[in-house]
């Protein structure tokens, strides 16, 4: 529930505010933590929860209540979050979804492949020692590709668990496979 | 009195009507003690209407002045798929209404599917007063989740024709999933799995203390009971052409029976092994001796006829989960709804694919209706409710379709993803294509694919006034807002100016504001004779006296049907049908699917001897027969200009000034414009994701320019005749339409 001059000095600020702030959340928040904070938002700010306001402060209220579904529909996702976040930190405080769904799967896409050409060269070398088993190059290539690409996400992860790989390895089985020499 | 609002389950085969007070729910029976009504509206000779199980009899008796399953049809185009479906098996006339609407002919009145379902929302209400004995005037209805908006509007359109206050259109599984979880404080995520007569639903639900939260909903609107009915019907009909050499789907009476054994035997085998279907006197040999159709349907015979319709649900329950993120064991329910999902058949599909065992506590008939009144409830204000609810005010509910708008080269932008949750607003920025356009046409699509006329189209509008400037420098915002009614209106305007250049299209529920003033101000709905008052007066209701099923199930009703079909002669019949109105009324407590004793069980039991007589009359399914009649042809004039422009707008072109929505004349240099124009569209030709990505970046896509579509010249132009070929399918395939009524 909220009152009528809430909503009318909601309003006025609402495009203001940011996703975080609209859903009064923390900006590095946990993923959990964007269900509860969107519930609890409805709750003070869903139409059908402010059955007592009419006219121009339903319709103000009504505003409002969009911005936190899209609020919600960006934070609830990993990757729109992210490419909000970018955004945000350069001072725009509301994303298209269709443009979050763009960049999260160009993000991906990026991860995946990399974005500089040498990130890409040794993140594909990486990649292709670990098809032959060979964990010790694929972590030298990985690094490397990360010197090019630190923020990689998708180079990250694959480090990560090259690097897990590495330490869980029996020591023979660091080096290149005896068969392929 | 306190103010009551009631939730209406308008189904395809079968509505209910519920009302919650405080922490009870109960479904109002109708005048016979059935708590489901059967949403067929029959139109007699006298000018009355009856709507309900009396009026299915009918269906037999009158075929042509009965109209079941109207909500398959209503909000749709009468272009659509299913409106061409219906032509083919519905023995009365569904003939063109203005914009493409849909009208059925009954006598010599037409009739709007917003009014006809307005005469099942009518009796509905009419049930609920005479229960709750005071005016009903609000109500919440429910619709399939995946109903588009066309679908909505209409449906709308209906409750208010009905004389009712719409507090709100609710999806159907997000009813259930509230009848469900009622007053039981749970926190459990679901699936409402909704097999209905005419619909596929499966939405997964996040139930909290005080919050339904709608993960995901999928659907496939052309899916249901009814489908299971035409399997059994074309079984039955090829043996009989095989054995006998005569086609029963010509006869439009016979059709109808075979239509109702169908439907009968489909319901026996939800509690028996098998259902023996009999229909005596189904037709005449070249002799004149009466042929009938005797056949045993086993379990394992029905299952081969449907069981890929079965395995079609499952996929699209794949993508519903995926779309929840979710895999089934990490469902803590599988809730029921809709009377197909009583068939063994279905249950043991739905054990196996979500590795548990559904829930079988809820009736899957009024399900639905009874979370329609709990939101009701909560809506005009009633704390218990809400409370027992749990804040049941609060659903967080999506749009089940994604929202497109078309561009070049026949795609078609989404503008907001399905499953967004509701309410949102959301503006993408187009441009020109042409030099100096003048005018844009914007096209409105509901559906998943990236191609316009794979989706469904909504609508459509002419967007003029704005600067006018090289190609690409004009800004358009469109901006998509869909309310918590899940209602969905379109806003375009030139980003510059901002002012004036405004335009917002709200969607076609095949009835203009002027046509739905009309309506209210003839009410033909009055004309519904309420079975309520009026059967007591005539034979005082036969009181609920709650038989053995199966037994009185065939009793009766060789009464008004079984005399019937001996004279196949179509036309002396629907001469007989009003003579008896009431006839089959009396019959009707016993086949009612819920007795209020033993509501669950005692759904189907007809008799496996007795099954198959046409009298029978319980659920119904679509429409069937064949009307040899041509109904569109001189509809096709009109039906153009509204699809799509181009040709008769050319015609129209000298007197463009004037005219509302004609495309500019074609201008001289405009072909050679138009050339480039194509070539220079950026998502036209994009096809690789970077290359998309960066387009969408600049949030950018080109609206098609009406220019276009005038200067199209698929001989010289190869680029260009693609893209107009995209932009007529329309108008091809309504001339295909066309041509096959002819």
């Amino acid at each position: 529930m909220i009152t009528a001059a809430e909503v009318r000095a909601l309003v006025k600020l609402v495009d203001e505010l940011d996703y975080y702030q609209l859903l009064e959340l923390q900006r590095g928040a946990p993923a959990s933590g964007v269900k509860q904070a969107y519930y609890a938002t409805s709750r003070k700010l869903h139409p059908d929860a402010n059955r007592h306001l009419e006219g121009a402060d339903r319709e103000a209220l009504g505003r409002i209540a969009k911005r936190v579904s899209e609020a919600y529909q960006v934070l609830r996702d990993q990757r729109r979050r992210q490419a909000y976040d970018a955004q945000l930190s350069a001072g725009t405080n509301r994303i298209p979804l269709a443009e979050a769904d763009a960049r999260a799967d160009k993000q991906a896409l990026d991860d995946y492949l990399g974005k500089t050409p040498n990130g890409r060269r040794f993140f594909g070398l990486a990649r292709a020692d670990l098809d032959r088993g060979d964990l010790a190059s694929a972590a030298r290539n990985l690094k490397m590709a990360l010197t090019f690409e630190p923020t990689n996400e998708g180079f990250k992860k694959k480090a990560e668990e090259v690097r897990l790989a590495l330490r869980n390895a029996p020591p023979g089985h660091v080096g290149p496979p005896p068969i392929g020499r | 009195m306190a103010e009551v609002a009631v939730g209406i389950d308008l189904g395809t085969s079968n509505s209910c009507v519920s009302i919650a007070k405080g922490r009870k729910v109960d479904v109002l029976a109708n005048g016979y003690g059935e708590r489901i009504t059967a949403s067929v509206v029959a139109f007699k000779e006298d000018g009355s209407v009856q709507v309900g199980n009396t009026a299915r009899a009918n269906l037999i008796l009158d075929p042509h002045n009965t109209i079941a399953s109207a909500k398959r049809l209503i909000g749709r185009y009468s272009f659509s798929e299913e409106v061409k479906k219906a032509r083919a098996i519905c023995a009365y006339k569904i003939l063109d209404g203005p914009g493409h609407s849909v009208r059925i002919q009954i006598r010599d009145e037409l009739y709007s599917l917003p009014e006809i379902s307005a005469m099942v929302l009518k009796e509905m209400k009419s049930i609920a007063e005479a229960k709750l004995g005071q005016p009903v005037t609000k109500a919440v209805i429910t619709v399939p989740a995946y109903f588009n908006d066309n679908q909505r509007q209409a449906t709308k359109d209906a409750g208010k024709i009905a004389g009712l206050e719409v507090l709100r259109l609710l999806n159907e599984p997000t009813a259930a999933a509230l009848a469900y979880g009622f007053g039981k404080g749970l926190t459990q995520k679901v699936a409402v799995y909704d097999f209905g007569g005419g619909t596929f639903d499966i939405s997964i639900l996040e139930i909290g203390k005080d919050v339904f939260e709608v993960l995901a909903t999928c659907g496939d609107t052309y899916l249901g009971g009814d489908d299971f009915d035409d399997r059994v019907i074309d079984l039955l009909a090829d043996e009989f052409v095989a054995k006998h050499g005569t086609n029963l789907r010509s006869d439009v009476y016979a059709l109808e029976k075979l239509k109702v054994a169908s439907e009968a035997a489909k319901r026996t085998l939800s509690v028996e092994e098998q259902a023996e279907i009999r229909i005596p006197d189904i037709a005449r040999d070249a002799q004149g001796v009466a042929l009938s159709i005797e056949h045993t349907l086993t379990a394992a015979e029905f299952e081969r006829l449907v069981g890929d319709l079965v395995m079609r649900t499952f996929k699209v329950c794949d993508e519903a989960l995926q779309q929840a993120g979710l895999v089934a064991r990490d469902l803590d329910g599988v809730i029921l709804v809709g009377g197909p999902t009583r068939l063994p058949l279905i249950r043991n599909a739905v054990r196996s694919y979500f590795q548990q065992e559904p829930r079988t506590d809820v009736d899957p008939d009024e399900v639905v209706a009874m979370g329609a009144a709990i939101h009701a409830a909560a809506l005009v204000g009633d704390v218990v409710t809400e409370e027992a609810a749990g804040g049941g005010a609060f659903l967080l509910d999506v749009t089940p379709l994604s929202l497109r708008i078309g561009v070049a080269g026949g795609l078609a932008e989404s503008v907001i993803e399905r499953n967004t949750p509701v309410p949102i607003e959301q503006t993408r920025t187009f441009t020109t294509t042409q030099d100096n356009q003048e005018r844009v046409q914007i096209r409105v699509h509901q559906g998943e694919s990236r191609k316009a006329d794979e989706n469904e189209l909504l609508g459509q509008f002419e967007f003029t006034g704005f600067k006018r400037a090289p190609r690409g420098q004009v800004r358009i915002d469109v901006t998509f807002e869909i309310n918590a009614d899940g209602i969905l209106s379109v806003t375009a305007k030139d980003k510059e100016t901002g002012k004036a250049a405004s335009t917002t299209l709200s969607f076609s529920s095949g009835l203009s504001d002027g046509e739905l003033d009309q309506i209210l101000e003839a009410d033909r709905t009055s004309r519904v004779q309420t079975e309520v008052s009026e059967d007591e007066e005539i034979a005082p209701a036969p009181p609920i006296a709650p038989k053995p099923a199966p037994v009185a199930t065939k009793a009766p009703s060789p009464a008004p049907a079984a005399p019937k079909p001996a004279s196949p002669a179509p036309r002396a019949k629907p001469k007989a049908a009003p003579s008896e109105p009431r006839v089959p009324a009396t019959p009707k407590p016993a086949p009612a699917p819920t007795p209020p004793a033993a509501k669950a069980p005692a759904v189907i039991a007809i008799a496996p001897e007795e099954a198959a007589e046409p009298a029978i009359v319980e659920d119904t399914g679509t429409g069937l027969l064949v009307d040899g009649e041509g109904d569109s042809s001189l509809e096709l004039e009109t039906t153009q200009p509204r699809m799509v422009s181009p040709a008769p707008a050319r015609a129209a072109s000298p007197a463009h000034a004037a005219k509302p929505a004609p495309a500019p004349p074609a201008k001289p240099a405009a072909a050679a414009a138009a050339e480039e124009a194509s070539a220079d569209e950026p998502l036209d030709l994009v096809e690789d994701l970077d290359a998309l990505a960066e387009a969408a970046l600049v949030d950018e896509a080109d609206l098609e320019g009406i220019e276009i579509e005038a200067n199209r010249d698929p001989a010289q132009k190869p680029d260009l005749a693609g893209n107009a070929e995209s932009l007529f399918d329309h108008g091809a395939d309504l001339s295909r339409y066309h041509n096959d009524d002819e």
